[in-house]
């Protein structure tokens, strides 16, 4: 499931390649399955780790949340962790949270919802 | 056992759906037996089916319903009330029943399967719509999905969740539920962050993105979900938990009491019209 291969021929350094699909699911979804990733990456005894997102079609905001907790968690191990073969999805999906945590929005969002009850409300739309 | 005639359903809008499942489970006691007859229904809808497959499989409930039922083949064929819990059983129905997504089981257990499972319902979903090579299509389908059953995990202390759909080609409409048999979100409120709030309270700080964890990047999951299904899709939205409902349509929102109702846990369910143009949801993930 995990290959260690030689493929930063520059550098001469090993790396751990994690092939996402294969591991988890083309839809990567659920925060708590990120965490079966972090495992094998902090386990690893590369210094860099890439996440191979070959085949994944798409990640939550949960998710790309929790893979950038992990990667800062390695940063600070001064280890690499790094993601390749992404589409241009997730690479907006990574955008939009790294964003977010660097700048959080201060803007509380507004909720001013009309009360009432369930026999009030019609059945045809609009609401 | 009490006998509960599960009502015709009016309109297949989601108030409608909204009405059948609250004169269904109204005046219910908590976790009570009760024995379903479906035979009045002459077709069901995922916020009304989902809840019952949820209540059915979480209580020592029953149903009955007649050989000759307008609903009965449909109700075998998406596997109500037990669901599919495995993507090997799924695929199975699928190649079998090719226009239906049955009801999927989601465990807390087995994370990958979970994932996998999810994975391939989604997917099922956005081919069911049949609009590939719309721009930003398959991430709307994706998104809420993916954020709402996280949040069953991360949020229900349950060990299970439920999640259908289905979408009607001539109407051009998908319907999808999300439902758990948790704490609910007053509960949640009250075991992580000791607010005592009422039903409706609670289901405002959800979505003034108060979340229930300490890290204040939380929080924006159901609120987020809710501005890709009405914003960007044009769609409606509902969360229920407890005795309140909120009822989203684009920019109305509408915070409903429902009395002598109780749904332990959470369902959300949403409607949304078949994408006709290219769709960026990330402007509004905040």
């Amino acid at each position: 499931m995990y290959k260690l291969t030689l493929i930063n021929a520059m550098k001469k350094e090993p790396k751990t390649v994690i092939e996402v699909a294969k591991v988890l699911a083309p839809i990567v979804g659920s925060r708590d399955v990120v965490d079966l990733l972090k495992a094998p990456i902090i386990k690893s005894d590369s210094r860099i780790v890439v996440l191979d997102f070959s085949y994944v079609e798409f990640i939550s905001r949960s998710a790309a949340h929790e893979l950038l907790l992990i990667k800062e968690e390695l940063h600070q191990k001064d280890k690499e962790l790094s993601f390749e073969n992404v589409n241009k999805d997730i690479t907006e999906m990574l955008r939009v949270v790294a964003a977010n945590r660097a700048l959080p929005k201060t803007e509380k969002p507004q909720f001013k919802a009309e009360k009432t009850d369930i026999n009030s409300l019609r059945e045809e739309l609009p609401v | 056992m009490r006998n509960v005639i599960v009502p015709q359903i009016k309109s297949s809008s989601l108030v409608g759906q909204l009405k059948s499942l609250y004169e269904t489970l109204k005046d219910a006691k908590p976790n009570e037996d009760l024995n379903f007859d479906l035979n009045q229904l002459s077709f069901a809808c995922p916020l009304l089916i989902l809840p019952l497959c949820s209540y059915l499989n979480t209580t020592k409930s029953e149903f009955v319903i007649s050989k000759d039922s307008k609903i009965k083949s449909y109700l075998d064929v998406i596997n109500f009330p037990k669901g599919i819990t495995s993507v090997s059983s799924f695929h199975q129905k699928i190649q079998k029943d090719k226009n239906y997504i049955p009801i999927s089981v989601l465990t807390r257990e087995g994370v990958v399967g979970r994932e996998r499972l999810e994975s391939l319902f989604a997917t099922m979903v956005y081919k069911a719509i049949d609009v590939s090579g719309i721009e930003g299509v398959s991430n709307a389908i994706y998104y809420p999905i993916g954020e709402l059953i996280t949040n069953i995990f991360e949020h229900s202390k349950e060990n299970q969740g439920f999640i259908f759909g289905q979408f009607y080609p001539k109407k051009e409409w998908l319907d999808i539920c999300i439902v758990d048999r948790g704490r609910g979100l007053a509960a949640a409120y009250q075991q992580e962050k000791n607010l005592n709030l009422s039903d409706g309270d609670a289901i405002a700080e959800v979505m003034k993105g108060n979340s229930t964890k300490p890290d204040k990047e939380r929080g924006y999951g159901v609120r987020t979900s809710k501005r890709v299904v009405c914003e960007a899709l044009g769609g409606e939205f509902t969360i229920i938990s407890g005795s309140s409902a909120l009822v989203v349509s684009k920019d109305k929102e509408k915070l409903v009491s429902l009395p002598n109702f109780h749904w332990q846990g959470v369902i959300i369910a949403y409607k949304i019209p078949k994408p006709k143009h290219p769709i960026d949801i990330f402007p509004y993930l905040e």
